[in-house]
C-alpha cells in the first residue's frame, strides 16, 4: 500500500492509519489558549507554563483573555537548597512557607528557593535577607534587604516586584539577578527579557545582557550592556550618581564617543538624565543610530515630552512602549487599568 | 522568532510555544506515562526557556527542544518506580478507551525513532513534513521512520488482534 496517506494524508486513504488517528486523537496536546490556574492545587501540578504562555499570547496578541489566579494573601512555598535557611529564625522544612510580613534569611552556607505562586521561581543565594511584602490578585511583592536573588518569572509583565532599599524592580520579562549590598546600593543583571527599575518617578528599563546599578536616595542608574568598557560604565555612574557639572559633561562626551549601535537603549535613557545643555548632543548621537520618528523633535525631547520619548523608544526596535506604560499600577487588575 | 524570544519578546515566546507544544507533548508521550506528560511538557519548556540564550543557531531550535523533551522524559522514566505502565495510564484518564491504551503500549515497544515519529503522526496529528519541520529531522528520515514504524506497528497490532 502507498504510504502517501501516512506521509501527508494524501489519497489513497489508508483506513488503518485513519482508524489509529481516530482512536488516539483524544490523547493529543490540548489547545493551550485559555489560562486555568486552579485555586488550591499544589504549584508543581499547575499547568503553569501553558498558563503563562497562553496568557502572554492572549494579552499580547488577542487583547487579553482572562488571567485568573489564586486570590489574596497566599504564602509562598520555600525549599531548602543548601545549608539551613530560616524563616523567622526557624529552619526551613518541607512544609515551610513565606507568609506576608515574614523574612527568609540565609547564612554563608545556606541557599533556598521560593516558589512564586506558580508564576515563577526565586533562587536565594547565601547571606541574603528577603521578605514577602504582599501577595494578592496574582501580584507578588518581595523585599530584598541584602544579598542576592535570581528570579525567573513567566507571568505577564508587571506581576512580580522586588523592593530594595534604593529602587523597586519590576519584572517585565523572564530572568534576572538582583544584588543588594550592605550599604543599600544594588545592581540588577538581566539574563532574559526585561526588568524595570523605579524610584520616585525615575525609571530604567533594562534589557537582557544589560546591568543597571541603583543608589540610595538617587534611584536607578542608566542601563548599560555588560560588554561596555569600564570607562564607559564609570562615566555613566558619574552622570547618574554625582560629580561636578564639568565632570558630568566630560562623562557625557566619553559615553557619546564610545557608544555603539546596540547602546541605543543607554542613549535613550540619557535623553532625560543629562543636563539640559548636553541633551542636544545625546539627541544627535542617538539620531545617528536611529533617526527620530516624524513628529519627534529636539525641542520636545529636551522638554522631556513623554509621548515623544515613547515614540522614539518604539522606533528603537526593542519592543513597543505599550507594555511598560501599564506597569506602574502594580496592585490594580487589568480590568481596573482598562486593558481588558 | 527564536532570536526575538531570546531577546525576551513574549509574543515570540508564546508563538514558539504554540508551534512546538504538540511536538514536545508527542515526544514526551513516546516515553512517559500519559498522566505525567502535561507536567513533563511544562518542565521541558521551562528548562528550554531558562537556556534559550545558549542556543546559537535558531534553526536548530526544534531539534534542540526535542532532545530536551526526550532527555527529560527518559530521566523521569528512570526515576519512576517500574510499575505497570498500562495501569498508570488507565488511572491517568484514558480508562474508558482500552483500545487507545494498548495501541499506545504497542507504539512504545517500537524503537525510539519510530516511536516518537508515530506519536507525532498518530496522536498529535502532524503530517510528515510538519514533523520534519518541528523536530529538525530531514523529511527523508521522517518518511523512513513513519513507514518502518507503521509496518512494525501493524505487525504488533495484528498479533494482538489474533
Amino acid at each position: 500500500m502507498s504510504d502517501d496517506y501516512l506521509w501527508d494524508r494524501r489519497d489513497p486513504h489508508d483506513p488503518e492509519v485513519a482508524r489509529l488517528e481516530s482512536v488516539l486523537r483524544h490523547l493529543r496536546m490540548p489547545e493551550p489558549h485559555i489560562l486555568v490556574l486552579p485555586a488550591q492545587a499544589p504549584p508543581r501540578r499547575l499547568p503553569f507554563l501553558i498558563a503563562a504562555l497562553a496568557t502572554a499570547a492572549s494579552v499580547a496578541l488577542l487583547g487579553g483573555l482572562v488571567w485568573t489566579h489564586r486570590s489574596g494573601g497566599v504564602a509562598l512555598p520555600i525549599t531548602s537548597v543548601a545549608g539551613t535557611p530560616r524563616v523567622s529564625s526557624v529552619a526551613v522544612s518541607e512544609s515551610t512557607t513565606l507568609g506576608v510580613g515574614r523574612w527568609l534569611e540565609t547564612d554563608a552556607q545556606a541557599r533556598a528557593s521560593i516558589d512564586v505562586g506558580g508564576i515563577g521561581r526565586v533562587e536565594v543565594d547565601p547571606d541574603t535577607r528577603i521578605g514577602l511584602v504582599g501577595s494578592r490578585d496574582g501580584n507578588y511583592r518581595l523585599r530584598l534587604d541584602r544579598g542576592t536573588m535570581h528570579a525567573l518569572i513567566w507571568a505577564p509583565p508587571g506581576r512580580f516586584f522586588v523592593d530594595t532599599p534604593s529602587s523597586t524592580a519590576v519584572d517585565l520579562g523572564c530572568a534576572y539577578t538582583l544584588t543588594v549590598n550592605d550599604d543599600g546600593t544594588g545592581l540588577v543583571r538581566v539574563t532574559s527579557g526585561w526588568v524595570g527599575f523605579e524610584w520616585r518617578g525615575r525609571e530604567s528599563f533594562i534589557p537582557a545582557g544589560a546591568v543597571c546599578p541603583t543608589r540610595r536616595q538617587l534611584g536607578p542608574g542608566t542601563p548599560r550592556y555588560d560588554d561596555t568598557s569600564s570607562a564607559f560604565q564609570a562615566a555613566l555612574d558619574a552622570i547618574d550618581f554625582g560629580g561636578a557639572p564639568a565632570t558630568r559633561s566630560s562623562a557625557v562626551a566619553l559615553v557619546l564617543a564610545e557608544a555603539r549601535e546596540r547602546d541605543v537603549v543607554t542613549l535613550w535613557h540619557l535623553l532625560t538624565r543629562v543636563a539640559p545643555a548636553d541633551r542636544g548632543r545625546v539627541f544627535d548621537r542617538l539620531a545617528a543610530f536611529v533617526p527620530p520618528p516624524a513628529g519627534v523633535t529636539r525641542q520636545g525631547i529636551a522638554a522631556g515630552r513623554r509621548e515623544m520619548l515613547d515614540e522614539w523608544w518604539d522606533a528603537l526596535g526593542l519592543g513597543t512602549a505599550s507594555w511598560w506604560r501599564t506597569w506602574k499600577q502594580p496592585w490594580r487588575t487589568d480590568k481596573e487599568r482598562g486593558t481588558q | 522568532m527564536v532570536r526575538r524570544a531570546q531577546a525576551g519578546d513574549r509574543e515570540a515566546l508564546a508563538a514558539l510555544y504554540r508551534r512546538f507544544a504538540g511536538m514536545v507533548h508527542g515526544v514526551v508521550l513516546a516515553h512517559a506515562r500519559y498522566h505525567d506528560v502535561d507536567d513533563l511538557a511544562q518542565e521541558v519548556f521551562l528548562h528550554a526557556m531558562e537556556r534559550l540564550g545558549s542556543l546559537r543557531d535558531p534553526a536548530a531550535f526544534g531539534g534542540w527542544l526535542a532532545a530536551i523533551a526526550r532527555t527529560r522524559a527518559l530521566d523521569h522514566v528512570r526515576r519512576t518506580p517500574a510499575t505497570e505502565p498500562l495501569a498508570d495510564d488507565v488511572q491517568g484518564g484514558i480508562a474508558d478507551d482500552s483500545e487507545a491504551v494498548w495501541i499506545l503500549a504497542a507504539i512504545r515497544e517500537l524503537p525510539v525513532a519510530y516511536r516518537e515519529t508515530l506519536m507525532l503522526r498518530l496522536v498529535e496529528g502532524m503530517t510528515g513534513p510538519e514533523i520534519a519541520a518541528r523536530t529538525g529531522l530531514t523529511p527523508a528520515s521522517v518518511r523512513v521512520n513513519l513507514c518502518r514504524g507503521m509496518s512494525q506497528l501493524r505487525a504488533r497490532l495484528g498479533r494482538r488482534t489474533s
